[in-house]
């Protein structure tokens, strides 16, 4: 059973915090339901987070209750659910996760359905999806539970960032995705307002806009504090300590909770406290979501001597003061701005290394920040979206930067079927060979 | 003009469009020879008008579901589109050596997300990621137009040519009457004896796509001539179906559900009547028409259409146009051919599924792949089918 199987060591006492910040986040759509609040299924970097936690809409967020579903590795009868109306199962299966839950909860006559893990989440009152370039299922995903639950309302808003073009300045495009996103972040709050019948409070939406500027920022500087030696936590706890800023933006407990992380951080790294007995390796996580039920893995590196001071995924913010962002006095353009630039910030250290690309850039930039010996990537075979173009970073890194170790590992974010650990195993030891042989060789 | 001595070269219009569909691209080469610009394009969203009224030559790209590949795996995921792969490893392949440029309009993750793989194995002069939205209202149509003068704008830059109003105008209406003579041809299909065969109409559809606009037009006017000279065939009728589905590209499919014993009648393809349907409107600046029938004309899973005041009304305005077409084509059946890895399509099977089955016409779903290699299994369903609806 998923509930017997052991809990997987952390390295900080932040992360072990986490279950209880997941667990809060999906009683709070059952609670909201109790107290006539309003619930909306949400998804992440959705860029609507302050304006859902102005209007006190409780976000339900099918990535999470999917990642949930996965780690105690109960998602089968989900998936199994949804393909059984036909929903196949190369697409994303964290969509199809919840469309399955869906489905069973629309049978039961709304009530839970029996074991759902932590309590499940409430049934929403709306959806509110952002057809944007993070993925497809962005505006699909709304579109497919509607077909479930008829009388939920579904807003779909756009958030776009100009295209890579080694060949075109991006800079010149910004000020015509920005107008876009904030006239649809516009039309988010006009959708929120005729559903909760309540106008929005602009003082205070502008107040969790600075929040959210603070929360980014603080989360940097403490993400940045694992480029120490050892490092006091390794992308193992990252995909814990990644919730506040992804599931509860526009908090102070997401500002709070990194501010706690920075100060344990700090104490690991005075006290030259790692993640590793040994630390023998450094590598990068490059790119991809975990295999949620699989995050064992990350000890098997640990148990190796190999750490993972510094990832891609689940790291969506920068610095504010390193964007340069227009001064406005609109939140919402303030909210298009950060994040248009936060996709284009990669885009002019790319155009100065020929036959670099962005996501490569970022890599290199890492690599070299957080001195690592190799970068690893997952490739998930139901997401299009962060996975497809995994094996052209690691073409380009090598032939732009150098030929560092790399692995790509196979598997999905929701679906076991998929995952082999001892062939995952077996592939990391040769990885970790490879390591060893471009050190032995002083390189 | 050219392509009509071509056609009296070769006799008639189905004879010259089974020459286009076995060799693909064959004209836009020779007239690259001749001088020409030939640019690429993917997905029925690449505004061709624009390209046309660059002076250039679209040529939408095709694969071939004979051919393993072989080459793009190296480069791209195997969990991308397999009808995306499939161009991707063809093109690697030399066959689209020709070219002097590629557009991919942003129609779903695995262009997105594999832009960069494209442009840099293929390293063509031109490349252009034009940024469609997903969305259909008033800020997207603006934000579209928006996007399409930066792609007019690259296009005038790379061959130092103004790209004027009158000449987008003269490529619209150019582009208007080449659907319009396609709708002709698809009305013959509507007669209990259709005129046309579905395999027939595929090598149309796909030698169509090839040609420039003009020539593109005089074939399916010449097929249309031809056609209509055939006398109504003897026998009894097959059963009608419908073949939806994005870029479905090759007769191998068409035959197998016409070997089986049914006619292909109507089809909700993004090389057939879904790139055929709409017109671009002659709006006075031609930018705003060119916008609005690619983003809220063309009926694409790729695009979110939220209107409607209430679930049922949002189906109509999403499918409406498939109910329609099953009631003026007599379809009795449906052939759902979806590629495996497909969000925007996968994501809509059980609401489209059970929104055509409220008409009373049965809907065989099937997920399969770019590749014929795959079609034996398909056939067995397919007959399986065919007999529960004769």
């Amino acid at each position: 059973m998923a509930d017997d199987k052991k809990p997987r060591a952390l390295a900080t006492q932040a992360a072990a915090k986490i279950p209880k910040f997941v667990r809060g986040n999906m009683s709070a759509t059952l609670k909201a339901k109790e107290e006539g609040k309003k619930v909306a299924y949400a998804y992440i970097n959705d860029g609507q987070d302050e304006i859902m936690r102005a209007m006190d809409i409780v976000p339900a967020w099918g990535e999470s209750f999917s990642g949930v579903c996965a780690a105690k590795r109960d998602a089968e009868q989900y998936l199994q659910k949804a393909e059984s109306d036909n929903f196949s199962r190369s697409l994303c299966t964290y969509a199809t996760c919840t469309l399955g839950f869906d489905m069973l909860r629309e049978e039961m006559g709304g009530e839970m359905p029996p074991g759902a893990p932590w309590g499940g989440m409430g049934r929403p009152d709306m959806i509110i999806g952002s057809g944007q370039q993070l993925c497809d299922p962005r505006f699909k995903w709304p579109q497919a539970t509607q077909h479930y639950l008829q009388d939920v309302p579904v807003f779909v808003g756009s958030m776009y960032y100009p295209p890579w073009d080694p060949n075109m300045d991006h800079k010149g495009q910004e000020k015509i995705y920005v107008k876009y996103a904030t006239e649809e972040l516009r039309a988010c709050v006009s959708f929120c307002e005729k559903h909760i019948g309540k106008k929005m409070d602009w003082d205070k939406l502008a107040a969790l806009v600075d929040l959210t500027d603070r929360t980014w920022d603080i989360f940097i500087d403490t993400y940045e504090l694992r480029k120490a030696i050892p490092t006091p936590m390794d992308t193992g706890d990252a995909m814990n300590t990644m919730v506040p800023l992804t599931f509860n933006l526009g908090t102070q407990e997401a500002y709070d909770f990194y501010a706690d992380l920075n100060l344990e951080l700090r104490q690991k790294i005075e006290q030259k406290q790692g993640v590793a007995d040994e630390e023998k390796y450094r590598i990068l996580w490059g790119a991809g979501l975990p295999s949620w039920f699989a995050l064992g893995d990350f000890q098997y590196f640990n148990s190796k001597g190999a750490v993972f001071p510094v990832e891609t995924t689940y790291r969506n913010a920068e610095k504010v003061e390193r964007l340069n962002l227009p001064k406005t006095n609109d939140p919402l353009e303030h909210i298009a701005w950060r994040w248009v630039r936060f996709w284009t910030h990669w885009y002019d250290k790319a155009r100065n290394r020929p036959g670099s690309i962005p996501k490569v850039e970022r890599i290199i930039e890492y690599i070299e920040d957080y001195k690592c010996d190799g970068v690893v990537f997952h490739s998930a075979f139901s997401c299009r979206s962060w996975h497809a173009g995994i094996v052209q970073q690691a073409e380009i890194l090598r032939k732009i930067y150098k030929d560092i170790p790399v692995l790509i590992m196979e598997g999905d974010i929701v679906d076991i079927s998929s995952y082999n650990e001892a062939d995952t195993h077996n592939r990391i030891d040769a990885f970790i060979e490879a390591l060893e042989t471009v050190r032995s060789k002083g390189n | 003009m050219k392509g009509k001595k071509m056609m009296e070269q070769y006799g008639n219009g189905l004879a010259l469009a089974e020459k286009h569909y076995s060799q693909y691209g064959s004209r836009a080469k020779a007239l690259k020879a001749e001088g020409r610009k030939v640019i690429g394009y993917l997905s029925a969203l690449a505004p061709v008008e624009i390209i046309t009224a660059a002076g250039i030559i679209p040529l939408r790209l095709k694969g071939n579901v004979s051919e393993a590949i072989t080459k793009a795996d190296a480069h791209m995921e195997t969990i991308v589109c397999p009808f995306i792969r499939n161009v991707f490893d063809t093109a690697l392949k030399g066959k689209y050596d020709f070219l002097d440029g590629m557009v991919l309009p942003h129609q779903c993750d695995s262009i997105d997300r594999t832009n960069d793989v494209w442009s840099y194995n293929l390293n063509l002069p031109y490349w252009h990621f034009l940024n469609f939205p997903h969305l259909t209202d008033d800020p997207s149509i603006e934000f579209t137009k928006s996007i399409l003068r930066i792609f007019i704008d690259t296009l005038e830059k790379y061959t130092g040519n103004a790209i004027t109003d009158e000449a987008l105008v003269q490529a619209v209406k150019a582009h208007n009457e080449n659907r319009r003579v396609m709708r002709e041809l698809y009305s013959l299909r509507k007669a209990d004896y259709p005129l046309i065969s579905g395999a027939e109409m595929m090598k149309v559809l796909v030698a169509a796509m090839s040609l420039p606009v003009e020539e593109s037009s005089a074939l399916i006017g010449d097929v249309i001539k031809e056609v209509k000279l055939r006398g109504v065939p003897n026998g009894t009728s097959l059963s009608r179906i419908m073949l939806i589905g994005d870029q479905i590209d090759d007769v191998a499919i068409v035959e197998t559900i016409e070997s089986a014993g049914a006619n292909l009648v109507m089809d909700d393809l993004s090389i057939g009547s879904k790139m055929y349907w709409a017109d671009v409107d002659i709006t006075p600046d031609p930018v705003q028409g060119i916008a609005e029938r690619y983003l809220k004309k063309l009926k694409l899973p790729t695009t979110c259409i939220t209107a409607g005041n209430n679930y049922q009304e949002n189906l109509e305005a999403r499918f409406g146009h498939i109910k329609q077409n099953i009631k003026d084509f007599k379809v009795d059946g449906v052939v759902l051919f979806i590629y495996k890895f497909c969000d925007p399509y996968g994501f809509e099977v059980p609401a489209m599924k059970s929104f055509i089955e409220t008409a009373g016409v049965p809907v065989l779903y099937l997920e399969d792949e770019y590749s014929s290699s795959t079609l034996p299994r398909m056939k067995t369903r397919v007959e399986a089918f065919l007999e529960m609806i004769a």
